[in-house]
């Protein structure tokens, strides 16, 4: 009786622990569209995403920094990403968003075209960067295989690099 | 480990205290070496300092503050009188002890400096009589009058000396003898009040320090010379010591509490923080106002506003307060300098301090020390001649610098006057042609006070040779870049043969600041007020150029100009109008004027960095943000005047390089604009217009419309404007469009009712072309369309 009760006991804890495992293998991720691709970032790295408003531009500084714009009384930079992925740039819409993203004590707002939607992935759905980006100076972190597209996952560390 | 940390970290904290008040009595004590209370009190010192390194296990520093401690002991008993060579010893002896205390920081050990031949040379002293002068130390130590007063100075210190050395026989006779002392003293002491009469109770109620440093002593240092001590002088020496437990008993009362200076930071910040929301209240307060006029809650609103405001600003002046501290600090340490310099340079120098208790915040307390030792080493140096000079110029022998500070509006001023030989103009100027620091072109067109400003020079050194005190030419250099990094200012005075006055003018924080706002094109910057002299207005026939730069006349000055948007990179989209202000910016000691379109106003701002992405961007100090939540960057006057130097001259100038007229191929390339609010003109226009195939866009108003222009989606070739329209009308939207350069000539077509002649003068006026009175016919219309904007006939 006991011996079944253990057993029993066991399969649960091994469930449970699979269950673990499930939960350690999944990654979260918040997808965005710039110019016709879609990226994604872990959620974890955004501080907020909000409505654009203005800002102020900032002399000395390559075009894809837009400036810098009041969050709360901390002054923050602001990059568009299509200039800084060497798309044209656009008039913003209805659907733009500044994501706010933190790495450690880095914090920038990144103007994107529009936000998809929150994205659960498997760690094995996500491959590695293309051969030809490889190297640790891509900004881009993995390829994310989903049933109908990819998405490119971008490392936030990188985007939060200044590189001028 | 830990434990050992935290007490060691307190004795290191108590032991700089103590060694920087250390400095200055000694140097006291070589002008007065009976003064017994200084005596016990750097005896006391060195004791501490003893005993906790001992504890600590610093073995080093106990070996050298014991033998410090000896040679002071015995001078305190009056075995010993302290003559300038011994004194060479023992400061020399207590900079080691500091290089020791800076080692045991660092490293936690005390190992890695050699004291053995300061040690020797204490010993020599306080045991081998080998010094100079010891005979009649003796022959004074034997003069009653003396011994009375020394010993009961010593009293009062007595509970710090060993007694565990002393046999019971000893301590017993030395409990007699206190006694005896006691009452000998209280005797001396009514006898010195009766002699010295009421000159005790005159005198002043200063700090007792200050005196001997403020009288100046015209006759040498007594100390080489026995004076055979008269009653006279005992009652003089009564005198500091009537005073001194008054000037000690508000010093125990006086309540402190450590604080780690990172909470004050962070107390700062936060109070940043609501000083940036009062300013938003402010403005708030304003809109609401004028929305509301004569609302009842408005008052209440006003009342609440007004108290946040009022309170926050004193919230700020508090705090800031916690982090002043007295520049005194840093004036400390000068009497030693000047000591030492003097005697190395074999001159007679005086310093005179005053205003020690002025205070700065500690940012800047910490900055300031390095320049100011340059400036005074200078004046020792190159200022003050040689005593036989002195002499022979009929002037007193003893030169005299006097440093002294002072508040002065928003700032602090440091005054550093020496009457020395002054600076010679002519001297300079060729000294700097010579090295080729300056053309001889400029050194002619130079006045007297900028060629003083010559010596701020990197690589400028008047000295005919160099010493070890001065002469490399780097000094004067650093001077200028520390107080330009403080935001502050430089002014020198001097006169040839009567002595140099050097004035820094420094603001008295760094975090926040008044600054004034100034506008360019649609942009607004902040440029700290402390650094703005003047402001002017311009026409643009005011400005020259000479040598490919912008300069103009000020006064009897000639100004270089630099437009702020050539710094700043501004796109010029709006039309420069014929006048201009100047800001006048002064920055150490040099000058420019910087020419933007707008001055806003002058508003209390809080300095924020712009974070570790945009960190050093030439030219901006950081940001800000204002009243209504947008950012404002903040000049960095430094590096703009550096900046300007590499500008070439395009103030003002219209970059009249207009659009790159884009061909037209086909009818739609067109784009034609209809502003107007009723949709059914907008109707009729846009069916007169059709038929030409051109791009139509609507506009209900003037905002709107200009909202549409500005955005920069369509390149438009002409518009048809309706006068009487909401939020904006046909004129001052004219008169706004054609405040851009680039739509200068876009035509403007007014469609109106109004047939008044005046009307039509006030279109004329604000920039239309052409006038159509409603109604009108469709071809009417569309020809004058065709007409004004070129419309090529082979697309009909």
């Amino acid at each position: 009786m006991s011996d079944q009760l253990k057993e029993v006991l066991n399969q649960q804890n091994k469930q449970q622990n699979s269950d673990l495992d499930q939960l350690d293998d999944v990654v979260q991720l918040v997808g965005f569209v710039i110019g016709d691709e879609e990226y994604a970032i872990p959620i974890l790295a955004i501080q907020e995403i909000i409505k654009p408003f203005s800002w102020t531009r900032v002399p000395q500084v390559p075009a894809y920094v837009l400036g810098v714009f009041n969050l709360r009384g901390a002054v923050i930079p602001l990059i568009d990403l299509r200039a800084k992925f060497g798309l044209q740039t656009k008039k913003q819409s209805d659907e733009t968003r500044f994501i706010v993203m933190r790495h450690g004590d880095d914090v920038a707002g990144f103007v994107i075209d529009r936000l998809t939607m929150a994205i659960r992935l498997k760690k094995g759905d996500i491959g590695p960067a293309p051969d030809t980006v490889n190297g640790d100076d891509t900004i881009i972190d993995g390829v994310g295989k989903q049933a109908d597209k990819i998405i490119t996952i971008l490392k936030v560390n990188k985007l939060l690099e200044r590189d001028f | 480990m830990d434990e050992f940390q935290e007490i060691l970290q307190d004795f290191l904290i108590e032991s700089f205290e103590l060694v920087e008040k250390l400095d200055e009595d000694l140097v006291e004590l070589e002008n007065t070496p009976e003064d017994l209370e200084l005596l016990n009190g750097i005896f006391r010192v060195a004791h501490t300092v003893k005993g906790a390194s001992s504890f600590l296990n610093f073995d080093v520093l106990t070996h050298l503050t014991h033998h410090m401690e000896d040679v002071l002991n015995k001078a305190r008993h009056g075995d010993l009188i302290i003559t300038p060579d011994i004194m060479d010893v023992v400061l020399e002896s207590i900079d080691l002890m500091k290089a020791l205390l800076e080692t045991i920081r660092d490293t936690s050990a005390d190992a890695g400096i050699d004291v053995a031949a300061c040690v020797a040379r204490l010993d020599k002293i306080s045991g081998g009589d080998g010094e100079v002068d010891t005979p009649a130390v003796v022959e004074v130590a034997e003069v009653t009058p003396e011994p009375i007063v020394e010993e009961a100075a010593a009293s009062a210190a007595d509970d710090d000396v060993d007694y565990d050395n002393m046999t019971p026989d000893d301590l017993e006779a030395e409990i007699e003898k206190l006694l005896q002392e006691r009452q000998d003293e209280d005797k001396a002491k009514r006898q010195a009040k009766i002699e010295a009469g009421e000159e005790v109770l005159a005198a002043p109620p200063e700090p007792i320090e200050d005196e001997p440093a403020a009288t100046p002593t015209p006759e040498p240092t007594p100390a080489p010379v026995p004076v055979a001590p008269t009653p006279q002088v005992a009652a003089t020496k009564e005198e500091p010591k009537a005073a001194a437990p008054a000037k000690r008993a508000p010093a125990a009362v006086e309540q402190t509490i450590r604080v780690d200076v990172k909470r004050l930071d962070h107390l700062m910040n936060l109070i940043g923080e609501l000083v940036l929301a009062k300013n938003r209240l402010i403005k708030i307060n304003d809109d609401v106002e004028e929305r509301y006029e004569g609302e009842e809650f408005l008052e209440e609103l006003n009342q609440v506003v007004s108290i946040v405001s009022l309170v926050t600003t004193d919230l700020q002046i508090a705090v800031m307060k916690t982090r002043m501290l007295p520049i005194g600090k840093v004036f400390n340490k000068f009497p030693r300098m000047i000591r030492d310099l003097s005697r190395e340079l074999n001159k007679k120098i005086d310093l005179q301090l005053d205003g020690e208790d002025t205070e700065l915040d500690k940012s800047i307390v910490e900055e300031i020390g390095d320049p100011l030792v340059h400036i005074i080493r200078n004046s020792c140096d190159h200022g003050i001649e040689i005593p036989e000079i002195r002499l022979a110029q009929g002037k007193n022998e003893m030169g005299t610098i006097g440093l002294k500070a002072y508040n002065e509006g928003n700032q602090i001023v440091i005054q550093i006057d020496d009457d020395g030989k002054g600076l010679d103009a002519q001297m300079l100027k060729d000294k700097s042609v010579e090295k080729g620091l300056i053309t001889e072109k400029e050194a002619d067109s130079m006045s007297d006070k900028e060629a003083f400003t010559l010596i701020f020079k990197p690589g400028f050194s008047t000295a005919a040779a160099v010493t070890s005190v001065s002469g490399r030419g780097v000094g004067m250099d650093v001077v200028k870049t520390n107080i330009e990094k403080l935001n502050g200012m430089i002014d020198i005075d001097s006169e040839i043969g009567v002595g140099t006055s050097m004035k820094l003018k420094i603001p008295l924080t760094l975090a926040i600041i008044q600054a004034l706002l100034v506008g360019v094109q649609e942009e607004y910057y902040a440029i700290p007020l402390a650094s703005v002299l003047e402001t002017v207005r311009i026409s643009k026939e005011e400005i020259y150029t000479v040598e490919g730069r912008s300069v103009m006349r000020l006064r009897e000055e000639v100004l270089s100009l630099v437009h702020i948007g050539d710094i700043f990179e501004v796109e010029r989209i709006l039309d420069a109008n014929e006048h201009a202000y100047v800001v006048v910016l002064g920055l150490g000691t040099s000058k420019i004027g910087l020419i933007v379109d707008t001055l806003v106003g002058q508003e209390e701002i809080v300095i924020k960095s712009l974070g570790d992405y945009l960190k050093g961007i030439e030219g901006v100090a950081g940001a800000t943000i204002r009243g209504d939540g947008g950012v404002t960057l903040i000049v960095d006057v430094v590096a703009l005047m550096s900046m300007a130097r590499d500008v070439k001259s395009t103030a003002l100038t219209d970059s009249s390089d207009s659009l790159e007229s884009h061909e037209k191929t086909k009818a739609s390339d067109y784009t034609i604009m209809i502003v107007d609010d009723s949709k059914t003109d907008r109707t009729i226009m846009r069916k007169a217009l059709e038929p030409l195939g051109v791009t139509l866009v609507e506009a209900s108003d003037g905002q709107e419309a200009l909202n549409i222009l500005k955005s920069g989606d369509h390149n438009f070739d002409g518009m048809l404007v309706d006068i009487e329209m909401p939020r904006m009308d046909g004129y001052t939207l004219a008169t706004e469009i054609k405040k851009y350069n680039k739509y200068k000539n876009l035509p403007l077509i007014a469609v109106t009712s109004r047939t008044g002649k005046s009307d039509r003068m006030r279109g004329v006026e604000s920039g239309m072309v052409e006038y159509i009175t409603k109604p009108y016919s469709a071809d009417y219309l569309s020809s004058v369309v065709q007409r004004n904007v070129n419309f090529k006939s082979e697309f009909l």
